[in-house]
């Protein structure tokens, strides 16, 4: 009986192999070998799409030079579109926000094109070592770790950390949690570093974006949210019940445009273009038409870098 | 307030934006279930060889497609490919290179399976009628083949459609995204969208793949041989 | 690639590994309970509830569970229905694993002839006595290799946690992706633990579905 079964496959599946060869040669666009395998569908892949905007393959690091760009006519910008009031998307589908606005002067002055790469936090650096975005303006803080990985231009912004809870249960220093507490961060960020390496005994709840993370700290899924000071300030003023309890932690950072380590012509351009910027007041103006609103006169100052020379 | 997030829908193109991205995530399993097919026929043939080194292939082609979540494929074309040969693959590519690696295996084993499935009579008796071995092929074999792949390759659109959400995980824009970005933007005004506007996109998926998995199995209990 | 790296990293996805199969096998078991349930509610054709299984599948396996989770987690709250990541993913996964379930089970079920318990009732034997002693027993044998492809499925699904912040496999990767830019040796952990938790599970559903086959058609 088993033997029986056993040759009606071994010949069905020979017959299948004589079925196949005809399938094959109807379709000669196929090739046949399974080594080959990958490499044409790589290649109908990419065929088949159509958008394909601008796939480089560079040899030496993964960037595009100032004349490549500029050639290419399209600049891709890596931003935030979830990370109000620094870049995030409107209801018409625009890109707006603090970062958005020097996006869009960087845009014009180069005369080309922007093309607007929605980045979440733990990939800004991933992103530009593999020369998916030319620039990333996703409110990076700059920090001796990540300056080893890619290239900062001057700040743009002072930043510090800070910590806010709902206003029934103010957590006022890190060092009143309690071991059930979770403090929610999102991965990638400079609190979430911080967070690890001076107090490993809190327990992280760690979220890959923004809305995320905002949402679960609206639904008590933590204790707390820690960030960058500017973005928990501007969530307790813009949604009620909320208290930053630690409106500064950590060190008083930066924050500034990074592009892919390496890439001398962007960087040295993007410099020039941010002293250009400081002459004629550019994030004062910037500041006035993004977070005014949010944050009202008071901390234009203390928050607003404007760069007078070169470094 | 008691809207939950549902008015934000009729805000500017918030509703469009959300469609838009929903078409993205399809777009990249019909594109990807195109090539599986295609790619599928030929792998199906080739598992039904009897070749020992195209078998053992085959076998850990398979294997990998088994047990790799989608999500870890993702991850692997996306940043790991960029990593080791210097290949920078849009997002958007690396989804469907990894939803047609995954497409071809399952296409290229009920191709085997539907090969194989074929019983031996049936060879034998087209000879008996008189029918060469091509005529055999063409009006016995292939039709009853293809009966049977139809409505597996319209289940696969479905999961190949489901799956599509993780594409947001490598930075696509899709619907997800979409979404988190509409409740972003309205958090003060509308600080209850999460329960409206994720049922929403709850909903969209359902509508998609609702009707394409009840008309793969009509297709299944019509034609099936039984 | 460096090893001393890894070798540093281990420990981490050891204990992503341990969150990953306790959540994903609680999952498993408790969506096979549910699915055995929802089964049987379909089979004895149960008024009312039968539609609600019925729709109950429908939803949820026509949607992903990316997206399910969503809604769990950060959805239901806004109508003050408050649970935890863990919880959450566990629902998620019992709530799509009991849908694959039940139409991996119904179908076992149907699979079993009428004349089956025609003659068993005809033997003598009570309505309950066919069912558990002469129709379950198949169905579940016939079952098995579609259980054991759900379960490989649930056990894949695991890595969609990572968006509703539980520590699993998947996290773990991204994390160090985004900590320590160690972008091949987080990927290549990843597939390792992956390979460790899921290899033996789909050998021995090979295995299985062979010894299952033999039995339905061997002599």
């Amino acid at each position: 009986m088993k033997k029986n079964i056993f040759t009606k496959l071994v010949s069905g599946a020979s017959a299948a192999v004589l079925v196949a060869g005809a399938l094959v040669g109807c379709s000669n666009t196929e090739a046949a070998t399974s080594t080959e395998e990958t490499a044409t569908e790589q290649a109908a892949v990419e065929e088949a799409t159509t958008e394909t905007a601008s796939t480089t393959e560079e040899k030496a690091g993964n960037y595009r030079t100032l004349d490549e760009i500029k050639e290419s006519g399209v600049i891709n910008i890596g931003v935030f579109s979830d990370k109000s009031p620094f870049g995030y998307v409107d209801e018409n589908g625009e890109y707006q926000g603090y970062d958005v606005y020097l996006a869009e002067r960087i845009g014009e002055d180069l005369g080309v094109e922007i093309n607007y790469v929605s980045t979440e936090a733990a990939s800004r650096i991933e992103y530009l070592q593999t020369g998916k975005v030319d620039i990333i303006l996703a409110n990076f803080t700059v920090t001796e770790e990540r300056a080893e990985e890619v290239d900062f231009a001057l700040p743009y912004m002072n930043v510090a950390l800070g910590v806010v809870s709902h206003d029934d249960n103010v957590v006022t220093s890190l060092d009143d949690l309690t071991a059930d507490d979770e403090v929610i961060v999102i991965s990638g960020t400079t609190a979430e570093t911080y967070l690890e390496k001076n107090y490993p005994d809190i327990k992280l709840q760690k979220y890959d974006a923004y809305a995320e993370a905002k949402t679960a700290f609206e639904n008590r899924n933590g204790i707390a949210w820690a960030n960058d000071n500017t973005e928990v300030i501007a969530f307790s003023i813009e949604n009620e019940g909320y208290e930053v309890g630690i409106p500064s932690l950590g060190s008083a950072d930066t924050i500034a445009p990074a592009v892919t380590k390496g890439n001398e012509t962007l960087l040295s351009w993007l410099n020039e273009e941010l002293v250009t910027l400081g002459q004629e007041n550019f994030f004062h103006a910037d500041y006035e038409a993004t977070l005014l609103d949010t944050y009202g006169a008071d901390y234009e100052d203390t928050l607003v870098v404007e760069n007078t020379e070169l470094p | 307030m008691q809207l939950m997030g549902i008015e934000l829908l009729f805000k500017g193109t918030n509703f469009l934006r959300m469609l838009n991205g929903l078409w993205v995530a399809v777009r990249i399993s019909l594109i990807s279930v195109v090539l599986s097919i295609g790619l599928g026929l030929v792998v199906g043939a080739l598992m039904t060889m009897q070749n020992k080194i195209i078998k053992a292939v085959m076998r850990v082609y398979l294997e990998i497609v088994r047990i790799m979540p989608q999500m870890v494929l993702l991850f692997i074309v996306y940043f790991g490919t960029t990593r080791v040969f210097g290949i920078n693959i849009e997002a958007e590519v690396s989804a469907i290179i990894v939803f047609t690696f995954w497409g071809t295996a399952e296409m290229g084993d009920l191709v085997r399976g539907a090969l194989i499935s074929i019983p031996k009579h049936q060879y034998e008796s087209s000879e008996a009628l008189g029918l060469g071995k091509l005529q055999t092929y063409r009006y016995v074999i292939l039709p009853q083949t293809l009966r049977r792949l139809i409505p597996l390759s319209i289940n696969l659109i479905t999961r190949m459609i489901k799956t599509t959400s993780l594409v947001m995980m490598i930075g696509i824009v899709e619907v997800l995204k979409v979404t988190q970005q509409i409740i972003e933007a309205n958090r003060r005004t509308s600080p209850d969208a999460a329960f409206g506007m994720f049922a929403t996109v709850f909903m969209m998926y359902f509508i998609v793949c609702w009707p394409i998995s009840l008309l793969s199995k009509h297709l299944e209990k019509r034609w099936s041989d039984r | 690639m460096n090893w001393n790296v890894i070798r540093e990293y281990i420990p981490l996805y050891v204990e992503a590994l341990g969150l990953t199969v306790k959540i994903g096998w609680l999952g498993i078991i408790f969506s096979i309970a549910l699915g055995l349930g929802c089964a049987l509610v379909l089979y004895f054709k149960v008024p009312i509830l039968q539609i609600i299984v019925k729709i109950y599948i429908e939803l949820f396996r026509n949607t992903p569970l990316l997206v399910q989770l969503f809604f769990l987690y950060f959805g239901l709250p806004k109508l003050g229905i408050r649970i935890t990541a863990q919880t959450c993913g566990i629902l998620g996964l019992t709530l799509i694993g009991g849908s694959y379930m039940t139409e991996t089970f119904r179908s076992g079920l149907s699979a079993i002839d009428d004349i089956q318990s025609e003659s068993a009732l005809s033997l003598g034997m009570k309505k309950y006595q066919v069912f558990f002693y002469i129709i379950l027993p198949q169905a579940v044998s016939i079952s098995i290799p579609g259980f054991m492809a759900n379960i490989i499925f649930l056990l894949k699904e695991t890595s969609v946690f990572s968006a509703i912040s539980l520590m699993d496999l998947m996290f773990t990767a991204k994390d160090l992706i985004g900590l320590e830019y160690k972008t091949i040796e987080a990927l290549f952990l990843l597939v390792i633990f992956y390979l460790i938790m899921l290899l033996p599970v789909s050998l021995l559903g090979t295995y299985i579905e062979r010894r299952v086959r033999y039995a339905a058609y061997g002599d």
